[in-house]
């Protein structure tokens, strides 16, 4: 099997649910080496999207439309394409009645790419113990058993489905800890859908954004922080900004530096000359991108 | 091969606990309270025993110990593998099991190799050991220790051995036989979870009904019958003469039991060249394609 420099190709691609379609006609490429956000709200189609890719889902396909993961077809080859992926669909699903050491005996027998001296090198760094039950864990140590042991597969492609829902600040620091230093060598590429989207920001290279099963963003942050604009300015010029037809303007918080009753507006591509001498240049960040494409662009909020 | 062998590695590691409580339990409690309960038996019930003699009463001990034993097991497996479909949803560790690279088919046929024969073979083999700690007890306690040591152990065992192998041959084709019932059950669980079996009933009645009301033939109890006649056909019993006692001898039947096991398993399995057979196998191989389409499908796990 040869592996293609993009680990994941789709093209027009829809999952549908009867009459629903939970993914709509969405294209995109995943090159090796990337942390690729997967940012939505609830019901965007982050989860089917993700089931599609490792063979759960029934894919729809458009004309001329594909989906492949590591150069396989994810439903007719899945036990191959399944043996150079790693998923974790939810952070609760390992075998309650199980043992940690039981486990990473059958995965031992079950994923040719498994090293349980691996998997038991990696749960040292927790504080889970082979011997453990799974019922006996709390949900931030099931989460870190599941990832050590995922990350004990010399795979290619890892698809994570919100790892950190419910965990508490310090359980989602240690999964992410793991997730770099352990995975994260430039030639393995990760899949992450997540709420926590301030986070996860610094960890990403690439963003994918869906809003109601469209793909309403695809860009890496290096291609972000150029492309579009935010300007922190005096709120007597927001009609100013609001003119210019901006993605989002809302009010700053003090802590953030602003004065209070300044505001930000964030623009797709450079503003007009006279709009930028009106306010200061910040970066905009993935949340407020991520409410500018996913709600109304007029609605003024309070900044978190 | 070695996904095979994980997976019914994975049985053992779910339900040890429970087999060992199978195993353990009963012959425990029946060991217990025959070495320290009361057996109450009338002068003439005891002269009887003492008439039948040790080899008699340890056989019949250690054949209905391993009787026992394996209606325990078979009843314990069918009621697990009625729900095999669904038994990983509520923890929802069957998206785990999904994102492991893993054949459908071994995922669903392990677990019914492993408990529909593997659990009920080895259920003989420690009834019957157990029933010769059984039959030490009793013995003991109604005739004499030197009565059980001095029981005829070649000819006993031999018999023993010899049924346990005739059984042991006949479980595969008994699980032949009832496999289009168990996966019947399953497929229902996996579609109408825990109203499987009232669905599967009903279904089964309406189309008898309907059957019956057309042609006039109960068409569905019958092969039902059938079918479960000739499971039971398939473990023993398969002559309609079983070996008596020659002279008064109760112990002649024992040494007449390894011709009679081989000859009986021999007529079992001729009896699979029929079509009822033919039908047998066609619909089991039916039903599983079916599960493995609903487990391809997503297997109903939110997907």
């Amino acid at each position: 099997m040869s592996t293609p420099d993009n680990l994941v190709e789709a093209k027009n691609l829809s999952v549908k649910y009867g009459s629903k379609h939970a993914v709509d006609d969405v294209s995109f490429t995943i090159p090796k080496g990337r942390v690729v956000g997967l940012l939505g709200h609830n019901g965007a189609g982050k989860s089917t999207l993700m089931k599609a890719m490792v063979g759960l889902a029934m894919p729809t396909l458009g004309a001329g439309g594909r989906l492949t993961v590591l150069g396989l077809q994810p439903r007719s080859q899945r036990e191959q394409m399944l043996q150079g992926a790693c998923y974790i669909p939810d952070v609760a699903i390992l075998p309650r009645w199980a043992r940690v050491q039981d486990v990473i005996t059958l995965m031992s027998g079950l994923h040719p790419q498994f090293s349980a001296e691996r998997a038991r090198a990696l749960l040292k760094r927790t504080s889970v113990r082979l011997t453990d039950k799974v019922k006996t864990l709390s949900k931030g140590m099931v989460v870190q058993a599941h990832l050590a042991l995922i990350a004990a597969i010399d795979a290619r492609l890892m698809i994570l489905d919100e790892p950190t829902l419910g965990l508490d600040v310090i359980s989602r620091k240690a999964f992410y800890e793991l997730l770099v230093d352990e995975w994260c060598d430039g030639e393995r590429s990760v899949l992450i859908s997540t709420h926590q989207v301030e986070e996860i920001e610094s960890l990403l290279s690439d963003v994918l954004m869906l809003n109601e099963g469209k793909l309403v963003l695809n860009i890496s942050l290096e291609d972000m922080d150029r492309r579009f604009v935010a300007l922190s300015h005096d709120a007597a010029v927001a009609d100013r900004m609001q003119a210019a037809h901006p993605l989002l303007r809302y009010r700053s918080a003090p802590s953030l530096g602003g004065q209070r009753g300044d505001s930000t507006t964030v623009f797709d591509g450079t503003p007009p000359d006279e709009l930028l001498k009106l306010g200061q240049r910040v970066r905009p960040s993935l949340v407020d991108l991520f409410v500018a494409l996913t709600r109304k662009p007029e609605l003024d909020r309070q900044h978190f | 091969m070695k996904t095979y062998l994980t997976l019914m590695q994975r049985e053992w590691l779910q339900h040890r606990f429970g087999w060992t409580l199978l195993a353990v339990v009963p012959l425990g409690l029946t060991l217990l309270l025959l070495s320290v309960g009361q057996i109450q038996m009338s002068s003439v019930e005891l002269g009887e025993v003492d008439q039948v003699g040790a080899g008699v009463l340890t056989s019949i001990t250690m054949l209905v110990t391993s009787l026992a034993m394996f209606v325990i097991a078979v009843v314990t497996s069918l009621f697990l593998m009625s729900g095999l479909a669904r038994r990983d949803h509520q923890d929802r560790s069957v998206e785990f099991w999904m994102s492991l690279p893993t054949g459908h088919s071994p995922s669903l046929a392990a677990p019914l190799v492993v408990h529909l024969l593997v659990v009920p073979a080895a259920a003989l083999v420690i009834g019957l050991l157990g029933g010769w700690l059984v039959s030490l007890v009793l013995v003991t306690r109604l005739l004499s220790f030197e009565a059980w040591a001095s029981v005829p152990w070649g000819l006993v065992w031999s018999a023993a051995l010899a049924g346990l192998a005739r059984v042991l041959a006949g479980l595969p084709l008994a699980f032949l036989w009832v496999l289009p019932l168990v996966l019947a059950t399953v497929l229902c669980n996996a579609y109408f979870k825990r109203w499987a079996v009232p669905v599967l009933a009903l279904s089964l009645s309406l189309l008898g009904l309907s059957l019956y009301w057309l042609y006039g033939q109960p068409v569905v109890s019958e092969l039902l019958r059938d079918v479960l006649v000739n499971a039971l056909a398939a473990l023993v019993t398969a002559q309609e003469n079983p070996p008596l006692p020659v002279d008064g001898n109760p112990l002649s039947v024992l040494a007449m039991i390894p011709a009679w096991a081989w000859a009986d398993w021999r007529l079992a399995f001729t009896a699979l060249w029929t079509p009822l057979f033919a039908g047998c196998l066609l619909s089991a191989a039916a039903l599983f394609a079916l599960l493995v389409d609903w487990r391809r499908r997503g297997a109903g796990a939110g997907g």
